[in-house]
């Protein structure tokens, strides 16, 4: 039940088309898993605080650095030298004492990935290399958890959207990334898509519009171009396959 | 007979900035082959040592995924493709 106060702060929302107050409800019941809290996990969590989505996951083993603060907009120069957690904890709080933040200082792998998740009803991805993000990706299929992907370059970013086991998965989609290093990125980059995530998640939430599944968006923003492109579940997918082929 | 292959902003600065080249092919394999010829340095991010695709480079044809025939995948007069890069960044 929303309370008087959360009918107040969620009204522009709650006035779209087809959100209503039962979409703001079942924001307010959902769980969300976060992994990371740099570029991307800084407007995708800010957003979905902002949107008053009831449980929100985060986990990173980062500190903050005065390199990231060109796009890592949760933390701050006076942050810089504290864990990126407890960073983003203060700064969400802020944003939104109504709902539920639990904030956990690991480095994701294939021994606490399942744990981390818990009983989340949701996975999104604001990582920084591929391997985690198959291994989140895995965790979404095993766990039938929906998992929102994005990933950045540059001026450029991308976004695609995963309903385990009726589309298209990161393992049918990828079969690389480039080399792992220091990456080149613009802030306005992860924080555009960042939003289209969470608002991909906001959207399969409430149950309004159509997801980004079995297409991939990508952001070209030195030309201010987004394109769309086709992708397929993969019927021998390493992560998915077993899954039948039944589409979305 | 013109096939528009769309380049990555990072591959670009080996295409003297051209975001768009034009090549006569008829495979996606060749179409790369002649971008090489015309612009020799973007072989090396494109290609591994045995002329394979790079893991992290992808072929679109008119929009749509060239996995898994990649290379092998015809394209006809008019087809546009684009190559993009899997990015790293979060």
């Amino acid at each position: 039940m929303l309370t008087k106060g959360e009918l107040l702060r969620y009204d522009r929302q709650i006035i779209i088309k087809g959100f209503g107050k039962e979409g703001q409800e079942r924001l307010k019941q959902a769980k969300v898993f976060i992994a990371g809290a740099g570029g991307l996990g800084s407007p995708i969590s800010m957003y979905l605080t902002t949107a008053g989505v009831g449980t929100i996951r985060i986990a990173d083993n980062d500190k903050v650095e005065l390199s990231n603060l060109n796009r890592q907009v949760l933390h701050w120069d006076k942050d810089i030298g504290k864990r990126k957690i407890d960073s983003a904890l203060e700064k969400l709080k802020q944003l939104n004492q109504d709902i539920q933040i639990e904030a956990t200082v690991e480095t994701i792998n294939e021994a606490n990935v399942s744990q981390l998740v818990a009983d989340s009803d949701l996975i999104v991805d604001a990582m920084d290399n591929l391997p985690t993000r198959y291994l989140l990706n895995k965790t979404a299929i095993d766990k039938g958890i929906p998992f929102f992907h994005g990933a950045v370059y540059g001026f450029e970013g991308r976004a695609m959207t995963i309903i385990p086991g009726k589309t298209a998965c990161l393992m049918c989609v990828y079969r690389g990334a480039i080399p792992e290093g220091k990456f080149p990125v613009i802030g306005v980059t992860p924080a555009i898509i960042g939003c289209i995530q969470a608002a991909e998640a906001i959207k399969y939430i409430v149950g309004i519009g159509e997801l980004l599944t079995n297409r991939l968006l990508i952001y070209d923003g030195l030309n201010s171009k987004f394109s769309e492109f086709s992708v397929k579940k993969d019927p021998n997918c390493k992560h998915c396959s077993h899954l039948g082929s039944k589409e979305q | 007979m013109s096939i528009k292959i769309n380049i990555n902003p990072f591959l670009q600065q080996y295409t003297n900035n051209q975001s768009v080249v034009e090549v006569n092919g008829d495979t996606v394999g060749q179409c790369l082959d002649l971008l090489a010829k015309q612009f020799p340095g973007i072989e090396k991010g494109l290609f591994n040592k045995n002329g394979k695709l790079l893991n992290y480079v992808d072929i679109y044809v008119n929009g749509e995924s060239t996995h898994p025939e990649e290379l092998a995948k015809s394209v006809k007069d008019g087809d546009e493709l684009h190559i993009l890069l899997v990015p790293t960044g979060g």
